[in-house]
Formats: C-alpha cells, sequence, structure tokens
C-alpha cells in the first residue's frame, strides 16, 4: 500500500496533519497530488503548545512541510478495494525484455500498471512492477510485476 | 516519478476565486502574512498588495504579538509557502477539543 494512495483515499474524510513546526491541522481533505501538497476545509489550527486554536473555512498546505498525516482507520479498508479494483480494470501488461545472450542483459519497462517480463536471450529475469520497470538477468532470471515503481534485478544461477 | 512530468504541474489549489481577496499566507521558518490577493502561478509563487507582516515575539518566534509590520506590494516565493488560507471565515477560537469531549462525555451520561 502506498502511503500516497492511501491519502488520496482519504480525499473527503476527516484528517489530522501535523507540521515540521509542531502546528496541527485537523479538518476535511479536499484535495491532494503527487507531491502531498493538500487542501483542507472546515479546518481546525491548534499552535505548537495547543495554547491557540484558529478556524479555517479552508486551507492549503505545502506538502514538503508536513511531518505526520493521521488519518482514520476505516480508509485502509478502502485502500484494499481500490487497489484490487485497479487490478482487475488494469490486466498485467509487458514489462520486462531480455535481449541478450551471453551477458544476459534485459531491459524492460511498464507502463503505470505494472506487468511481467521475460527475456528471451538466455532467460533473464526481470522484474517489472509499475510505471518503470528495469530487468536485468544473467543466464536464468524471472520476472515479476505488481507494483507501481519497478526495479530490475538480475540473479546469477 | 516518471508519471508526473513538470509539464503536469498544476497546482490543486485553486487561487482563482481568492483574487482580489485577504489572504494569509505562512512561510517556511515561522513568517506569516497578511494581503490582498493580486496574481498567482501554479508553482503558487503569490503577490499581495497592501501586505502585512505578523511581528512574532523575538525570545518567542512561535507566538504572534499581534502588531503588525506594513509591507505593502509583494511577491512570495511559491518554495517557501508552507500554508494559504483565506482571511475570510478565519478566526481565533477558545479550545474547540475541551468542548467536543465535554459534550460527548454528557451524552454518555444521558
Amino acid at each position: 500500500m502506498l502511503p500516497l494512495s492511501l491519502l488520496r483515499t482519504g480525499q473527503g474524510h476527516q484528517i489530522m496533519v501535523e507540521l515540521k513546526n509542531g502546528e496541527t491541522f485537523n479538518g476535511y481533505l479536499v484535495n491532494c497530488d503527487n507531491w502531498m501538497n493538500i487542501n483542507l476545509k472546515n479546518v481546525i489550527r491548534t499552535s505548537k503548545d495547543s495554547d491557540k486554536f484558529w478556524k479555517l473555512q479552508s486551507c492549503y498546505i505545502r506538502g514538503n512541510t508536513i511531518k505526520y498525516i493521521s488519518v482514520p482507520d476505516e480508509i485502509i479498508d478502502m485502500v484494499v478495494e481500490e487497489e484490487q479494483v485497479v487490478k482487475q480494470h488494469q490486466p498485467a501488461s509487458s514489462a520486462g525484455r531480455g535481449d541478450s545472450s551471453s551477458r544476459g542483459r534485459g531491459r524492460g519497462r511498464g507502463d503505470g500498471s505494472g506487468g511481467r517480463g521475460r527475456g528471451d536471450g538466455s532467460s533473464s529475469r526481470g522484474r517489472g512492477d509499475g510505471s518503470v520497470g528495469r530487468g536485468r538477468g544473467e543466464y536464468r532470471g524471472r520476472g515479476r510485476g505488481d507494483g507501481s515503481v519497478g526495479r530490475g534485478r538480475g540473479v546469477h544461477t | 516519478m516518471a508519471s508526473t512530468p513538470p509539464t503536469k504541474k498544476e497546482s490543486i489549489l485553486d487561487l482563482q476565486k481568492f483574487l482580489g481577496k485577504g489572504l494569509t499566507v505562512k512561510f517556511t521558518g515561522g513568517r506569516e502574512v497578511q494581503g490582498i490577493l493580486k496574481g498567482y502561478d501554479p508553482l503558487v509563487n503569490i503577490t499581495l498588495d497592501n501586505c502585512e507582516e505578523f511581528i512574532r515575539d523575538p525570545q518567542d518566534p512561535l507566538s504572534l504579538t499581534g502588531e503588525k509590520r506594513y509591507l505593502g506590494l509583494v511577491v512570495c516565493r511559491g518554495s517557501s509557502v508552507m500554508m494559504v488560507c483565506p482571511m475570510e471565515g478565519c478566526e481565533e477560537i477558545d479550545n474547540p477539543y475541551l468542548t467536543q469531549e465535554e459534550s460527548t462525555t454528557a451524552e454518555e451520561e444521558n
């Protein structure tokens, strides 16, 4: 489970955000992006020492100032559902390719959903799982893809 | 990440609706200013007119003294903007969590 997909799933729910400076923001998560910038509404802002409180209609927080975000427990179940739906709708696509015989070097690319790749030189092992995948193998290998960011590795047998 | 090329850099923050309205901006480092939104860009660089900075206590930079310093027209650099919120509907309040706890215990008693 990716942190940002958890956060995306939390859209519309009440969350608590603590910033690096110790301030906290309690409010409904309206929107978030890949930088963890977030938009909140109906916010209660609390100072670091919890001695001052502000009510804000809405606010935007830059992602890189966030220390952590606490999300309601029920989100976790919803993320699992979402991942299943994504898997159903985006079947595995080719993510790896091997193309050498003696050196056994393969390279693969995934296109978002993750997939599986196979070397054709000497059965190299490639692993691509996500938007970018890469595989490398020598003599023998296997490929597997299942996430969002890929990585490749060669295995010597 | 390859899936988020810089060209796709569109802010989730819609500042259009705040144009000409009062905006509070907090910067990394702790400074806080307030002004009328005159313009912005996708990097959340912000121009504020009639801008005022809230003066903080030199001994305790976390607390505001209530004094202000007039800055005039300023450009806020996006990379150091930490928080943006409209002045409208923004007010200091008493501890809301105490009252919530009290009300929930009261409900439980009932």
